[in-house]
């Protein structure tokens, strides 16, 4: 193509002073690219690859969950005297004796470990202001003991600083659990209840509890001051706090079967008060799998999905075959359809 | 008067009467002549209009009748009269009528105007229109310097409009859409997470990851979008040159098109946020233990980062090596950080206990599990959408790609190449081009040079030889040409 016009700015590549740029691929965008078309076969194979993959995966995680045998006794309304009930605050704050016997049946064989747990309702434990009110420096040192700013309004008493500080702390669990069955003492073993990783490396293994819960308010239970934070597990499983308002946090494991039909007998001591904002507390005894407890969630999710997808791809491959269009129909350019018109 | 042409009719306006008398009373006299000739070539003109298949129009005026047409109270017959043309030659215009005529057009239209020009005469015009557009070279570099764009030369014009400026349309409506998308998604997540707080305000995510969100992990990839992103080739673009009406008519920027993005960042953000929170309630492995807030935030976090990543190999048109290293790279970056960021303790700690967490999630199946069902989940809507909208609606890109989905590669012929080899014939014609040239910068208009019929020649694939009174007069020219000095 003869291109040599009386313009100065292009020369022919033999003569010594071009000025063109360099030439790049990534400066002229010529990279090697793939251009990938969604025509009706990908989309078909997409949709079925996927069902494939995700339907196994979803029976797999369901029969996981369906293994898993769990019990739930919601116990904070029964727990409380029937004189009582009109006024369920005073009862609690007050100083009565607050145990309480509940009797649980198990509907299927568990094995162990089964692992107890308490649930809270309606419990924020993500609230902000309660989020932030802790020191984790003051948890890991005895020299940060003072760190104690995040803490307010839990963070001191008449100028002694409060270890563990803050709202989280303060507000501790302290409901108890004593099971048995067939009269004999079920013992719920408390050690190895929390993340490793909090137990070592968050909480200090010569921090000691000092002056906690001697402020005028109780917030919840009180702590050993002669074990270590390190060893202090419920408070640790408690200090994590939790995502939403329902949650459940590990009590401990028992570490032998229950067979089909045993009762199970709970004295528990009812002294955790969620009646002034209307809580629910329950206790659950469940086994595990290994994706984890009784939640059907995963595995009908990726049955539905799997099954959607399925569906879908029949769906497609009919919608094709009744209105199909042939690939690269020029028929279809806005300017053949209609004139001076398209999209 | 008014001149048929075969199909096509011109109308010519030009002042050719000779009148004698006072200067006020001749400007009077002429205006009404100008407007009397307006009037009737646009009544003319708007019959012609109501016949759909109607001859083409065209108009030719020329600088002395210009300067009465352009008067305030004519000035809107001109227009009407112009946009009913197909074309308007304006001969022998002043620069500033130049700019006049420009500014007619950009006010009294309302579209966007283009002018393209190569000498200090055309300064005014260039600055006057939306885009202006200067030809470096012959005349100087005047025009170059007022312009928006420089191009070597005119023919470039072809390609600035039809592939580079067709290209820059496209990668900005993807790039700001993804942008509003990647946030918005993002975003709502938190603000469903609001609802489950108590509305205290409490954050989802960890600060950092938060901050770092926009900087590190889904940056990259939709600047490589931005850079390489292309519909079709350059070639077809030119070939098809009516795919240049997507930009016109703003198809990719429209009201419907945001709604779509947004519907699909809250699909996303529902999915994220609904799936993981749901399915992390209670013991997450064989261990019996529990997650706590940052375990679920951090799990979420990450689904997202793997989708909004994701979503850009699905809207791209090509995909180099580039897109595939930024998408893989980033969510590679967020996981190296989260692997730093929770592995170390700070001395004044950042209380937020995302300390170990990611470590926590890994050593469970769920984390798995959740990481290949969520973002999944959250790209099958777009998935499906596009599937729907390619078969049934489809742009006319996507049928132009469609059309040529075989064809490789042929970026050689994109370009425009100057051979290697020259023929006898172009070597006689550059030792020609080679001569001393007009040096003078008042050649007056910009196509008034022996260089433009051969390159309208050359367009058509004619041979148009050199004109030999120029050749005689460069040959002749005293000074000497410019050499270039050799180091």
């Amino acid at each position: 193509m003869p291109s040599n016009t009386a313009s100065s700015s292009s020369a022919p590549a033999g003569s010594s002073k071009s000025k063109r740029p360099k030439y790049s691929k990534f400066t002229q965008q010529e990279l090697p690219a793939c251009k990938p078309i969604l025509t009706p076969g990908w989309v078909i194979l997409t949709f079925l690859v996927i069902s494939v993959i995700f339907i196994p995966l979803g029976v797999v995680s369901l029969f996981a969950s369906q293994d898993v045998v769990e019990i739930v006794d919601r116990y904070d309304n029964d727990c409380v005297p029937t004189p009582a009930r009109t006024n369920k605050v005073a009862y609690i704050q007050g100083g009565s004796d607050k145990s309480c016997n509940r009797t649980l049946v198990v509907p299927k064989k568990m094995k162990q470990p089964i692992y107890v747990y308490y649930q809270l309702e309606n419990f924020y434990q993500n609230h902000r202001r309660y989020v932030k009110s802790r020191s984790d420096s003051q948890l890991r040192s005895v020299k940060d003991e003072n760190q104690i700013d995040a803490c307010k309004p839990e963070d001191d008493v008449n100028g002694r600083p409060i270890v563990p500080c803050g709202l989280i702390a303060w507000s501790l669990f302290n409901d108890t659990y004593a099971l048995s069955k067939n009269n004999q003492p079920l013992t719920v073993n408390k050690r190895g209840i929390a993340w490793k990783s909090d137990r070592e490396h968050k909480f200090g293994k010569n921090v000691f509890p000092k002056n906690f819960q001697e402020g005028n308010i109780t917030g919840g239970g009180r702590l050993d001051a002669n074990k270590s934070l390190s060893e202090q597990e419920d408070l640790i499983v408690w200090m994590r706090t939790a995502a939403l308002p329902t949650f459940r946090k590990l009590y401990g494991k028992i570490e032998s079967d229950l067979e089909k039909g045993d009762t199970i007998h709970v004295t528990l001591l009812n002294n955790y008060n969620t009646y002034s904002f209307d809580g629910k507390k329950k206790l659950v005894l469940s086994t595990t799998s290994w994706l984890g407890g009784k939640n059907d969630f995963l595995g009908i999710a990726y049955l539905t999905v799997g099954g959607i997808c399925f569906f879908l791809a029949l769906v497609f491959t009919i919608m094709y075959l009744v209105k199909p269009r042939r690939l690269g129909d020029p028929t279809y350019l806005s300017w053949n359809r209609v004139p001076g018109g398209g999209r | 008067m008014i001149i048929l042409c075969c199909s096509n009719i011109i109308f010519f306006l030009s002042l050719d009467q000779i009148i004698i008398g006072d200067q006020v009373e001749i400007a009077r006299v002429i205006k009404e002549e100008v407007k009397k000739e307006l009037r009737k070539s646009l009544e003319e003109a708007q019959l012609y209009m109501h016949t759909v298949a109607g001859p083409k129009l065209a108009l030719v005026i020329d600088g002395k009748c210009l300067m009465y047409a352009l008067d305030p109270s004519l000035r809107v017959t001109l227009l009407s009269l112009s946009l009913n043309c197909t074309s308007v030659v304006c001969c022998r215009v002043s620069p500033l009528q130049k700019a006049q005529v420009t500014s007619l057009v950009r006010k009294g239209a309302k579209k966007i105007t283009l002018s393209i020009g190569d000498g200090a005469n055309d300064v005014s015009m260039i600055q006057a229109a939306h885009v202006g557009i200067g030809i470096s070279g012959m005349e100087g570099m005047q025009a170059v310097m007022a312009s928006d764009f420089a191009i070597a030369q005119f023919r470039f014009l072809t390609d600035l409009l039809l592939v580079h400026g067709r290209w820059s349309y496209l990668r900005i409506c993807k790039v700001v859409m993804y942008f509003f998308y990647k946030n918005l998604t993002f975003t709502l997540t938190q603000f469903w997470f609001t609802f489950r707080t108590g509305f205290s305000g409490q954050r989802f995510y960890d600060d950092w990851f938060q901050s770092l969100y926009n900087v590190f992990f889904t940056a990259l990839p939709v600047i490589v979008l931005g850079l390489f992103e292309k519909d079709v080739s350059a070639s077809l673009s030119k070939r098809y040159p009516e795919l240049y009406r997507e930009g016109i008519r703003n198809s990719f920027f429209k009201w419907r098109v945001v709604a779509v993005w947004a519907t699909s960042a809250v699909y996303q953000s529902l999915v994220c946020y609904l799936f993981v929170t749901t399915s992390s309630f209670g013991a997450i492995n064989s261990s019996g233990k529990i997650f706590g807030l940052w375990d679920v935030s951090t799990l979420v976090f990450t689904c997202l980062v793997i989708a909004v990543n994701v979503r850009i190999l699905l809207m791209s048109n090509s995909i180099t090596r580039w897109h595939y290293i930024t998408v893989g790279g980033s969510i590679l970056a967020w996981l190296v950080f989260a692997f730093v960021y929770c592995g170390i303790t700070t001395p004044r700690d950042r209380n937020e206990n995302v300390y170990f967490v990611i470590y926590v999630l890994m050593s469970t199946f769920y984390f798995y599990f959740a990481l290949l069902l969520v973002p999944i989940v959250s790209l099958l809507g777009d998935f499906i959408f596009q599937g729907v909208e390619r078969w049934f609606f489809p742009y006319d890109y996507q049928i132009v790609q469609e059309i040529h989905r075989h064809e490789s590669d042929a970026s050689k012929a994109d370009h425009l190449e100057i051979e290697n080899e020259l023929t006898p014939q172009e070597a006689r014609s550059y030792a020609i081009s080679q001569l001393p040239r007009e040096l003078s910068k008042h050649t007056g208009f910009a196509f008034d040079s022996p260089g433009y019929e051969s390159f309208f020649a050359s367009q058509l694939g004619v041979y148009a030889p050199q004109k030999a009174w120029d050749v005689a007069r460069r040959a002749s020219m005293r000074s000497r040409p410019t050499v270039p000095k050799k180091k």
